[in-house]
């Protein structure tokens, strides 16, 4: 269709003076014809001739012809729609009816959008340039048909920092409509702070708050780590809504082993309680504990009822049972080096009699305690770490078979250190006893204990790298340090080295190390380490390289470690597909670092399956990394052993856990104010699931157009001066005048 | 049998019971025997450093008897500038009369024994302070240890239940009814007692008691026996006493 319009760029006054002008011209030109003419042919004259000023005066108008056509538009719409594990929750507060699961938030978004016989997808794919997009920590673009099978199984809902992704993106949008119960377990959880979103957002909101029922439990503080026989503490946050008079156990379990329960009593609709529970562990190692709440009747998720988490529990000493033959002055400067060193913890038993001892005063006068055989070899020898049997013989004390239990424990994993004298070895009847398989040296059954000056103490090649016997780091210092130690005075005689001999004195082994089963052992053969320490005073030399061979001698045999030759390092907290690096440092028998062993790493998962994982020499001497990735929560154990030249050079063991740091169902109530806050602060509109159908539709379409009409109108202009037939109008016009003036004789 | 033990068997036969050990052989280290114990006393310069000469056997022979110590019967006698020195961390210094000040080299030795674990116990043979022994002790151990004094041993202290549960401290003269000590870091290594216990340890070459305690008599005769067995084995065990495994059953006793 096509208008007029005057678009002539002269004012309208300058129009109308020559308007004015032009008919005072006329007449003028009228009154000359009518001198020459009769009046009919003179007015004829000048009606053509006003015909032509008319034309002018007209084109003096800028007259022009403007064609308007109007095109709709399709406008981008982005859909984000929530498939976060919270959306797999109960849509309904009030249990579904008979047998049937009850539908969850993302089946109802799904029944909303594709049910009937023109779903709403469609239409909104009809009407709008549409973006169908699912999130949860990330967006993922969908095609529609892929709607019926969406999941709900991402880890967390990163809402808000991905409804402002969504809103930035570089693609043209209008708007944006999401689709989620509102639960926002990102970085940002409310619109604190949030950035002013570019486009309106309809926030479509599942899931029904009121009525919500949970108990779930919450805010979990569990230390990483722990001491042995030290109490620690976990704090844990009950919350429970529409749950109120209920009364719900609380169960804290190490493993499948009940440590303790305990009843909360829900007394509010939104009920919130700390609670604090303790344990004291006893053993060591990485251990698997959980706070649980058995599901309600009526409970609308289950899976925020239960939390694990693990404690390595490590000791806060090494715990050393000594027990010495007599009082003597071995067991004096033992005692000080083990009392002077902060991570030992001694317990000790020093026979000062004898059963043919006798006494001149009741037994109540005496500070004589009875040694607790039974208490000490069948309860509490598995809580420490060290046994020291410092010249001692069992055989007035105690049954051999006693003896059996300290076997399985170093067997187990427990140290033992044998300290010679008249009452060790051989003299204490050990040859025949259970420590025979145990003991690093092997005994003749003759318990000879030779008495002579001058037994120096000198370093094996083993015993020139071994950790134990570095007094000082330079390892001719170390010698040399060997060498100026005060001599001793006697030795025990044993047949020969099982393990690793470390000193020698007067030819004869001095000191031997050795393994059984998990644990360790050492077996220094004199009573005379205390010369090292005072005869070296004396000597106005150092105390210290007694005292300092002793404590490495117990952090040795404690597996401390810092003395371990595969050694892994602390691996960090990770999340299910993240990368883990694992790293180990591996070193040789002389303790220094190899890129020569062959590693073998092996990861168990939650489900104890064993994975094996490559592991390659890094870049420094004796490291090693590998990598795993986790695919699901829950604590991953790891193994690494390491070997040189077919030689095992040892294990070690470590865990790490895979969790998730969004804690999706710690709270599964439905955040609907937050979306209706994000709905409100873009302009848009908050519109519940329920109420998601044409009308909607139609409120949205109606809410962009009074934003941003969708009609795109085109305007093409013709003006009418650039035309031919107004010039051929005029030139007609003078043309048949000037035929009537040649007719009429005027020319 | 050399003549030493042949008089002491013969003495102990003739005697018998009261303090005399019961079984001769228990109480004799064996020929070639290791021995963990040797008590070491200080011979000094100027008074009388030795004014019970037979003091030691008999208290070695009750320690041996009594407990599972292997000692050395006979004492050894040192100077603090003897180079064995530290091959004895039991030292005993005894005397009557004030002696000459010790040399700036035995102090330091001596200052170097006590901090470093060695134990001196001394005793105080005339029993009058202030003068003569007790004034020239307390002297030199101000040199020894300038920062550190004489404190009288609480009853609960470590050296009184080593062994015996003590509620007396014996001697043959009760000066004090306590133990004094010198404190340096967590130990005490300096132990000194004012009531003559070697006075009352003494035995002549006959068996006889040399000199009579009063006024308690044996009985405090038995107690200076019994705390000279307990600062030994306090010196060789140090505290051991207080370990908590030993608080409660020693405590349940001493209520008794």
């Amino acid at each position: 269709m096509q208008d007029l319009y005057l678009i002539g760029p002269l004012p309208w006054w300058l129009i109308a003076l020559v308007a004015v002008l032009t008919a005072v011209l006329l007449i003028q030109q009228f009154r000359a014809l009518r001198q020459r003419l009769p009046l009919g042919q003179s007015a004829i004259l000048t009606v053509l001739r006003a015909c032509v000023y008319a034309v002018l005066i007209f084109f003096l108008f800028g007259p022009a012809l403007i064609d308007r056509r109007t095109t709709k538009l399709r406008r981008p719409l982005t859909v984000l729609i929530d498939s976060s594990q919270s959306m797999a929750f109960p849509a309904d507060s009030q249990p579904a009816r008979g047998d049937k699961d009850p539908l969850s938030r993302l089946d109802v978004v799904r029944e909303k959008l594709t049910a009937g016989p023109e779903p709403l997808i469609e239409k909104l794919s009809r009407d709008y340039d549409l973006r169908l997009i699912r999130f949860g920590t990330s967006l993922e673009p969908i095609a529609a048909g892929s709607l019926p099978g969406l999941q709900a199984q991402d880890p967390g809902t990163r809402l808000v920092e991905l409804l402002q992704a969504a809103a930035r993106d570089r693609a043209a949008q209008s708007a944006i409509v999401v689709f989620s119960d509102g639960i926002a377990n990102g970085a940002q959880t409310s619109i604190e702070g949030m950035a002013p979103l570019p486009v309106p957002v309809f926030a479509v909101g599942v899931g029904e708050a009121q009525g919500f029922t949970d108990v779930r439990i919450t805010k979990l503080g569990a230390p990483d780590f722990a001491f042995r026989s030290r109490e620690f503490k976990i704090d844990l946050t009950i919350q429970a809504s529409g749950m109120k008079g209920k009364t719900v156990p609380l169960f804290f379990n190490r493993g499948r082993n009940l440590i303790t329960s305990r009843s909360v009593t829900i007394d509010d609709d939104l009920f919130e309680q700390k609670v604090t529970l303790a344990f004291t562990p006893k053993e060591l190692g990485t251990h698997g504990f959980s706070v649980s709440i058995p599901a309600q009747v009526g409970e609308q998720i289950t899976q925020n009822n239960h939390k694990d988490f693990k404690v390595e529990v490590r000791r806060d000493k090494i715990r050393i049972l000594t027990l010495s033959g007599s009082p003597a002055w071995n067991y004096r400067f033992l005692r000080m080096a083990m009392k002077q060193d902060p991570l030992i913890e001694l317990v000790s038993f020093v026979f000062l009699r004898t059963p043919t001892d006798s006494v001149d005063v009741p037994e109540t006068q005496l500070s004589l305690i009875p040694f607790p055989i039974d208490d000490i070899f069948l309860e509490e020898l598995k809580n420490f770490d060290l046994i020291f049997l410092d010249d001692f013989s069992h055989r007035a004390y105690f049954n051999p078979v006693y003896l059996e239990r300290v076997r399985d424990f170093v067997r187990d994993g427990g140290g033992l250190a044998m300290f010679g004298g008249p009452r060790g070895f051989d003299s204490g009847g050990y040859g025949e006893s259970a420590l025979r398989e145990v003991l690093p040296v092997e005994l003749d059954g003759k318990g000879v204990f030779e008495m002579r000056d001058g037994l120096q103490a000198a370093l094996t090649p083993a015993g020139k790298a071994h950790p134990i016997t570095r007094l000082v780091p330079d390892p001719k210092a170390n010698e040399e340090a060997w060498r100026k130690l005060p001599a001793l005075t006697g030795m025990n005689q044993v047949r020969r080295v099982r393990g690793e001999t470390l000193l020698t004195a007067g030819g004869a082994p001095l000191l031997a190390i050795g393994r059984h089963g998990k644990g360790r052992t050492l077996a220094l053969m004199t009573d005379d380490a205390w010369r090292w320490n005072f005869i070296a005073v004396g000597n106005k030399q150092t105390p210290q390289h007694h005292l300092k061979l002793m404590r490495q001698a117990v952090r040795w045999l404690a597996q401390e470690p810092s003395f371990e030759q595969v050694q892994l390092q602390p691996i960090a907290l990770s999340q299910p597909g993240e990368k883990v690096a694992i790293k180990l440092r591996v070193l040789k028998d002389d303790f220094t670092p190899t890129r020569e062993a062959s590693v073998q790493l092996r990861v168990f998962t939650p489900e104890g399956e064993p994975i094996l994982v490559a592991a390659a020499a890094g870049t420094e001497e004796g490291e090693y990394a590998g990598e795993f990735t986790p695919t699901r929560e829950g604590t991953y154990r790891v193994e690494a052993e390491a070997s040189l030249s077919g030689k095992s050079l040892g294990k070690d063991r470590s865990s790490f856990t895979a969790a998730y740091f969004f804690g999706e169902a710690d709270d599964g109530r439905p955040r609907l104010d937050l979306l209706k806050q994000i709905a409100e602060s873009s302009k848009g509109e908050y519109i519940a699931i329920e109420d998601w159908n044409d009308k909607a539709l139609e409120r949205i379409a109606a809410r962009l157009d009074s934003i941003a009409p969708s009609e795109i109108v085109e305007q093409r202009q013709t003006r009418l001066w650039s035309n031919l037939w107004p010039f051929a109008i005029m030139l007609a016009l003078l043309s048949i005048e000037w035929w009537m003036r040649r007719k009429w004789g005027l020319i | 049998m050399d003549r030493r033990n042949f008089i002491r068997l013969l003495t102990q036969g003739l005697l018998g019971g009261g303090l005399l050990p019961g079984i001769a052989e228990a109480a004799q280290p064996k020929e070639n025997q290791r021995l963990q114990f040797a008590f070491a006393q200080i011979k000094y310069r100027g008074g009388d450093w030795n004014p019970h000469p037979l003091a030691v056997t008999p208290l070695m022979q009750e320690l041996m008897t009594r407990t599972s110590v292997e000692a050395a019967a006979q004492r050894h006698e040192a100077t603090l500038s003897d180079r064995d020195l530290f091959n004895y961390p039991f030292l005993y210094l005894t005397g009557k009369y004030e002696f000459d000040p010790f040399t700036p080299d035995e102090i330091e030795t001596l200052r170097r024994f006590l901090s470093y674990g060695g134990f001196m116990l001394i005793d105080d043979a005339l029993g009058q302070q202030g003068y003569g022994f007790d004034k020239a002790v307390r002297r030199e151990m101000q040199r020894v240890f300038p920062q550190n004094e004489f404190r009288r041993l609480p009853s609960g202290h470590a050296a009184l239940r080593s062994y015996y549960l003590l509620r007396r401290i014996g001697g043959v003269r009760i000066v004090s009814p306590t133990l004094d000590g010198i404190t340096v870091g967590n130990s005490m290594p300096v132990i000194y007692c004012h009531n003559n216990l070697g006075g009352a340890w003494e035995r002549d070459q006959t068996g006889r008691w040399t000199n009579a305690c009063t006024p308690g008599g044996e009985a405090q005769r038995r107690d200076a026996f019994h705390l000279g067995i307990n600062l030994i084995l306090y010196a060789m065990t140090e505290n051991y006493k207080e370990d908590l495994i030993h608080v409660p059953f020693i405590r349940r006793r001493l209520t008794r």
